[in-house]
């Protein structure tokens, strides 16, 4: 058996045991996505980047231990190391919630929250799937454009979404999310009406007008 | 077929791969060892005069590898053979390998007992005749290149100056390089001859832990890039329990604007071949491997024939030279991946799985091929193994400087006269290599940078020319010493542009397994293009560096850790670019389309119509004064009228809106 201590616990374990599942087995959580026991080796995401005391940064999942070894698994660079690197995640994702059947348990959408990174909408957290979804009723639901964040609270109640959370940044999904809407008939002024009771003194408003102007022209 | 030297001499040598002589290469040069026989003697005395001048007394050597058949050495070899058969001459003609000194390519080597040796640069197949008759008929040297030695025989000597004279020559200290372009890489025989497998057969008298303290001794580092030590990489590999172990040799050479491996397998192949059989021997591996890029065909031919010819000799195979030491080598093509030159994902290529690097620790010398303890060096470092085994460490460790020792071989390109591969101590200053070798930037240029370590490499500005090039103090300036590659930019370039370039290059061959060099790189790349394009804003180049620095401390492999470096070092060294291209709109150099106006200058336009004949958008068009001018609206600034024009009357300017002739 060897020692490993991450964040000053310490933990016995097999030696060749990854310090991912020597933090599992404490109970210490260390965000990651890839590493999939017995089918992915892992060493992707670079989520769970963990420190050694001499600041190299290694891989929890891919890191595996045989001697007595320390590691810091949270401090303020990691954190920005995984913003970073998660933000790249979403970058390239495409990010059709309403459509995805992982809606209501999207590791993205708790990933973003444990890692504050902005991006995701409600609709990833919504707990209806894709057929039940309010907007293929024809409600006007703000679920697509809102942050989500909040696990779709007012949709678990039984009413749709009201964007309290304020509006997605990101553009490609302001663009989907109006498409969407167009294709299930809901008229976006109605939406855009709906939206101003929380955002309109939000400069970011402005730009989902914009979105909204040119999905509508084009 | 002439006798040989690594025939038997008569009926008393008993070697064979069967029955190897410990003394075999040895008695090939300076024996018979095991018997004496005047006869025997005299005949290697023949065979190595033979070697040096032609079985007839005259030879014509051509080089062939990859850049001289690419400047049309073949056609000057045909020539070379058409010619000496239609005159009935008596000369031998053979291949050789190349000097290294590209901008003499293709050149011709003749060789006469008692005239000295001429070298002929960028020969043409139809002066060819012309260049035979006058060397070997009239014995005149007129018109060389250079001369190897002065004999003071041939009429037009004092006009030709010696190579060991002329400064590219002269500053260089060839070491592992010391073959290339004199032997026949297809000949065992040749390589033997010029001192060859001295250092395996010595190697193998001192036994794997002698052999290991003396490549420690010499203090040889990787040279692949990292600058590992390699007799401390071997100590750790041959004190792992597991068996079989493997010896790699990595030829996977990808950098743009590097070729010093390519010359070195091309033209000395056999040093690599022993190189690797020594590293095998000290690790106690059976089986090694060259990996050489399926991109340089024939890198890895001559490597194959060169395995086989040492296994025909029992330089390979079991009980080699009678040490009870059994490896055998096998050559295996790459995937034709950049990424395929990190360690892990050539180990995976072998193995047959997509070459996809993981993560280390566990280090190949611990788990590598097939969960076996493996070395992995370079080509260049194995070639340097070989000739410190032959030569002996304390001559190897007196080069260099404090921290590195050695030599190591350079590949200037980019913006100089002479494009070439130089090999030099460790040590040297940039300047040295960029201007006193390569012969500094062409007229009419500044070297505005220069770019070391290929494409993830740093760019240093040419107020650091003075910089020594080793490993930490390129690191300290933002560069990496890399492979060797270096490229002069000139100030014809833009930086922002350059920098782009090369994530273009890295981005694409990103392999895609970890997510900040996959996507971290396009992102990087789009700011960049953005840039480029003159629509930066003050803050892309805050989070540019934030970028930069997230994917070099977090990547998986060497690839994604260095990649950013062009990008780092420009904003570094070249931030009044990036900042004239963002604040003001104007591309310094005139380079990035987005940014740059075309204008004819009326005052010098001749009205030959070139411009308009050549403009594919039809942008140009005729004035009732005879001129030309462009319509601003139309252009599409691919530049063409600014390369046709004959009288440079097309004018680059960067001044956002287009104004003036428009």
């Amino acid at each position: 058996m060897v020692k490993v201590k991450i964040d000053g616990v310490t933990i016995e374990v097999e030696p060749g045991t990854s310090v991912l599942a020597a933090a599992e087995k404490a109970g210490l959580r260390i965000p990651h996505l890839c590493v999939v026991k017995g089918i992915y080796e892992g060493a992707s995401c670079r989520l769970c980047l963990v420190k050694t005391p001499t600041g190299r940064l290694f891989p929890a999942c891919a890191y595996y231990v045989y001697r007595d070894e320390e590691f810091i698994s949270d401090s303020l660079d990691l954190r920005i190391e995984r913003k970073v690197n998660f933000e790249f995640i979403l970058k390239f994702h495409r990010m059709e919630c309403w459509l995805c059947p992982r809606k209501g348990n999207c590791l993205l959408a708790k990933l973003s929250k444990e890692l504050a990174v902005e991006g995701t909408p409600v609709c990833a957290e919504c707990p209806l799937s894709p057929e039940e979804c309010l907007l293929t009723k024809g409600v006007p639901c703000l679920g697509p454009i809102t942050l989500s964040g909040c696990d779709a609270e007012c949709v678990e109640s039984g009413g749709p979404c009201w964007g309290c959370r304020g509006p997605i940044s990101r553009v490609d999904v302001l663009e989907n999310a109006f498409s969407r809407y167009r294709e299930l008939g809901i008229d976006t002024e109605t939406i855009l009406r709906k939206a101003d009771i929380f955002w309109n003194s939000l400069p970011e408003f402005e730009v989902v007008k914009k979105v909204f102007n040119r999905v509508r022209t084009s | 077929m002439p006798w040989s030297l690594l025939d038997k001499c008569c009926e008393k040598c008993w070697h064979s791969p069967k029955t190897p002589c410990p003394d075999f290469i040895n008695c090939s040069l300076s024996g018979p060892l095991c018997h004496s026989d005047e006869e025997c003697a005299k005949k290697r005395k023949t065979r190595l005069e033979q070697l040096q001048h032609g079985e007839k007394g005259a030879k014509i050597k051509v080089p062939w590898t990859s850049c001289t058949l690419a400047t049309g050495a073949e056609a000057v070899y045909q020539a070379v053979v058409d010619y000496i058969s239609k005159r009935g001459l008596d000369i031998t003609v053979s291949i050789s390998g190349c000097y290294g000194l590209d901008f003499i390519d293709p050149w011709l080597e003749f060789v006469t007992k008692g005239m000295p040796t001429a070298i002929y640069a960028n020969v043409k197949e139809n002066s060819v005749p012309k260049l035979i008759e006058r060397y070997f008929l009239d014995q005149d040297v007129s018109g060389a290149f250079a001369l190897k030695e002065k004999t003071g025989n041939a009429k037009g000597e004092d006009e030709v100056p010696l190579l060991s004279e002329l400064d590219f020559w002269r500053k260089q200290y060839r070491w592992v390089s010391r073959n290339c372009g004199i032997v026949d890489p297809e000949s065992l025989e040749e390589y033997i001859a010029s001192g060859g497998y001295k250092g395996l057969s010595r190697a193998l008298k001192m036994g794997p832990d002698a052999v290991i303290d003396e490549i420690q001794k010499s203090g040889l580092r990787g040279r692949g890039g990292a600058g590992f030590p390699t007799g401390l990489k071997w100590r750790i590999t041959r004190q792992q329990r597991g068996t079989p172990k493997y010896a790699i040799a990595n030829a996977d050479e990808g950098d743009p604007g590097a070729f010093m491996n390519r010359l070195l397998a091309e033209s000395d192949p056999f040093r690599i071949v022993e190189g690797l059989t020594i590293a095998g021997y000290a690790v106690g591996a059976s089986r090694g491997f060259i990996f050489v890029r399926a991109e340089k065909p024939l890198m890895a031919r001559r490597l194959q024939r060169a395995v086989e010819e040492a296994r025909k000799y029992g330089l390979l195979g079991t009980n080699i030279l009678g040490s009870g030491f059994n490896f055998d080598i096998e050559v295996i093509l790459s995937a034709g991946a950049f990424v395929c030159g990190e360690e892990t994902a050539l180990i995976a290529a072998i193995e047959g799985k997509r070459a996809w690097p993981r993560q280390r620790p566990p280090y190949p010398a611990e788990k590598g091929l097939w969960g076996q303890p493996t070395v992995i060096n370079n080509v260049e470092t194995l070639a340097h193994v070989a000739t410190i085994m032959a030569e002996g460490a304390e001559k190897f460790a007196a080069l260099g400087s404090d921290r590195t020792k050695g030599t190591k071989m350079f590949c200037v390109t980019g913006a100089v006269k002479r494009t070439g591969a130089y090999e030099v101590p460790i040590g040297v200053t940039i300047r040295i290599l960029v201007e006193e070798l390569a012969g500094g930037a062409p007229d009419g240029v500044k070297i505005k940078a220069v770019q070391i370590g290929g494409p993830s490499g740093g760019c240093i500005p040419a107020s650091l020319l003075d910089l020594q090039v080793d490993y930490e103090t390129l690191q300290s300036a933002g560069a990496i010493m890399g492979s060797g590659g270096v490229v002069a930019i000139s100030d014809e370039n833009c930086m922002v542009d350059v920098a782009k370039f090369f994530l273009t290059f890295t981005s694409a061959e990103s392999c895609g397994k970890c997510m900040p060099c996959r996507v971290g790189l396009r992102v990087m790349w789009s700011i960049l293009d953005k840039i480029t394009q003159g629509k930066g804003q003050e803050e892309d180049l805050e989070v540019l560096k934030q970028l930069a620095e997230t994917v070099r401390s977090t990547s998986l492999c060497a690839l994604g850790g260095t990649a950013p470096n062009p990008v780092l070092s420009t904003l570094r060294y070249f931030m009044d670019e990036y900042e004239a291209h963002i604040k003001k709109g104007v591309c310094p150099a005139n380079v990035c389309a987005a940014l740059v106006t075309y204008l004819i200058d009326e005052d010098m336009c001749i009205g030959c119509g070139q411009c308009a004949m050549n403009c594919p958008a039809n942008a140009i068009s005729k004035l009732a004064s005879g001129k030309y001018r462009i319509d601003q609206s139309l252009c599409v600034k691919c530049g063409t009228c600014y390369v046709v024009c004959p009288v440079r009357a097309v004018k680059k300017t960067s001044c956002s809106g287009g104004g003036g002739n428009g």
